[in-house]
């Protein structure tokens, strides 16, 4: 085959040229594999009936994100027979779409809490949260004596409910103006619990309209 | 998937495909210029380090050419090349329900000789009892501990101690649908003095000494209002979950700051129900397991 050895030398010889061919060759997987899912992530729907946060519960996610809960946790029951086993029915995308950002995580040093809701009553998420060994003397899980100690601010949350309006998560004007009521003398304690408690029980709706 | 994303998809995969294809081809075919001594002419470091040529190793070339045809296979086979499902029919969740039935197929033939079993035989049974202590330890060991001692600091009770909050045989009817403890708050209706003093008089009742003056005071509030759960003697009432306070059985613990916390405070603690999670079958298992424990 007559092929030139002189544009080989060409990519060669030439650093800056060799790096972006590089490059481009290198993006062609990501462009494939990523792209497509940055506009299918805006088209799941949620199930029906599956509602948006509560003010309380979404006060819960924020503080279990700030906490980096999901360092340890994950919430993804995967499609593996074991996980569904132990913790219920395999996670739908159609359950993260008011999570933002999604907690699905990628490291479980606790176990996973997509379905710990009911699991345990509140006395036992209250005190398992301030300490943890109390509970499970063998949990290596860190002591959160804070969370019961700050109350929450009833305006702050009002705010995070209208900025999750406005990215499209359907918040009724009343649902809004009643937000401080909800939350009013509630600690950072009371709103995660709320959350966990949620977790896996308000969209038992979302399984029974089916996977993707 | 759309037309647009899956076509997007298969464009970028036959470009990727065709290009690392055609250079695996043409790299090898490729003369590359020599001098008569065998090397190209790049000379480095006064001619000590001269750049020769030689024919890519063997096992990288079949190695590489493995990767192509394995990567072939996977895009026919599997889902992959845009909107084509591939010619297994493969998705993640028919892997897991094929697993799954398998599983219940085998839990199944495990559970049908024992459906017909008695707890006590159950407890006496391998399989039973292995399956009930993997549940418990799963399900229950978060409150009732791993040997199922309990825990006061949350009021679960210890499951192998013949003690029965709700009566003997009610655990199958606890574990399955719930409990929710219902001990009202009485400080505001009692007091300070008030609740040190039923206290007392509750601490008395199970042989606990306490002052003279408090206990008889305390003995005229109970009979006030305690009496209605808990009854004249003191030894409670099955029916509503009211414990026994005559006997050495406590569930938030036997000293004078819980059970002042009791009264004034209140408990409400909570059993979860677990029906929906494991089902009759399962924690029958679970009875079995703290049945060989101890419990009865």
């Amino acid at each position: 085959m007559p092929l030139q050895y002189k544009y080989l030398e060409k990519i060669e010889k030439n650093a800056g040229l060799l790096g972006a061919l590089i490059a481009l060759m290198v993006s062609i997987g990501g462009l494939a594999e990523i792209t497509p899912l940055f506009i299918k992530a805006h088209t799941v729907e949620p199930a029906p009936g599956f509602k948006p946060y509560d003010p309380l519960r979404l006060a819960g996610k924020d503080v279990y994100v700030r906490e980096g809960c999901y360092a340890c946790h994950s919430q993804m029951v995967r499609t593996l027979r074991f996980e569904t086993q132990r913790y219920g029915d395999y996670s739908a995308a159609s359950e993260s779409v008011y999570d933002r950002p999604f907690q699905w995580g990628s490291k479980r040093t606790g176990p996973d809490l997509a379905r710990i809701g009911g699991k345990y009553s509140d006395d036992w998420h209250r005190l398992h949260l301030l300490t943890p060994r109390q509970v499970v003397p063998e949990s290596n899980m860190p002591n959160y004596p804070w969370l019961a100690e700050r109350e929450l601010d009833g305006e702050d949350i009002q705010a995070r409910m209208r900025v999750l309006k406005f990215l499209g998560d359907p918040y009724s004007d009343e649902e809004i103006a009643a937000a401080p009521a909800a939350v009013k003398d509630k600690t950072e304690l009371d709103a995660l619990v709320a959350y966990l408690q949620g977790l896996g029980v308000y969209n038992v709706a979302a399984k029974e309209a089916g996977h993707e | 998937m759309s037309r647009f994303w899956s076509g997007w998809v298969m464009f970028l995969v036959v470009l990727n495909l065709g290009i690392t294809l055609f250079l695996f081809v043409w790299a090898q075919r490729l003369k590359i210029p020599t001098r008569s001594d065998g090397t190209t002419g790049h000379v480095w470091a006064h001619g000590v380090l001269r750049e020769g040529v030689r024919r890519l190793p063997l096992w990288w070339v079949l190695f590489s050419a493995g990767m192509f045809i394995v990567g072939f296979a996977y895009l026919a086979l599997y889902p992959g090349f845009g909107s084509y499902q591939g010619r297994l029919g493969w998705t993640s969740a028919s892997e897991w329900l094929q697993d799954t039935q398998v599983n219940d197929a085998k839990l199944a033939a495990t559970l049908q000789p024992l459906s017909s079993l008695s707890v006590e035989e159950l407890a006496r049974n391998d399989n039973a009892r292995a399956l009930g202590e993997r549940l418990f330890l799963d399900n229950c060991a978060a409150c009732h501990g791993t040997r199922a001692l309990g825990n006061p600091s949350i009021g679960a009770p210890n499951l192998v101690d013949d003690d029965w909050l709700y009566g003997e045989g009610t655990l199958m009817a606890s574990v399955l649908d719930g409990r929710t403890g219902a001990m009202p708050p009485w400080g505001p209706a009692l007091g300070h003095e008030g609740v040190k003093e039923v206290a007392s008089y509750v601490l008395s009742l199970s042989g606990v000494k306490a002052p003279a003056d408090w206990v008889a005071a305390g003995k005229t509030r109970y009979e006030a209002i305690c009496v209605a759960c808990h009854g004249a003697d003191g030894r409670g009432n099955p029916a509503l979950g009211a414990p026994n306070l005559t006997d050495s059985v406590w569930l938030y613990g036997n000293d004078f700051a819980s059970v002042a916390a009791s009264i004034e405070h209140g408990r409400s603690g909570v059993m979860p129900a677990w029906r929906h999670r494991l089902g009759e079958e399962q924690v029958r298992m679970i009875a079995a397991w703290l049945h060989s424990q101890g419990s009865t």
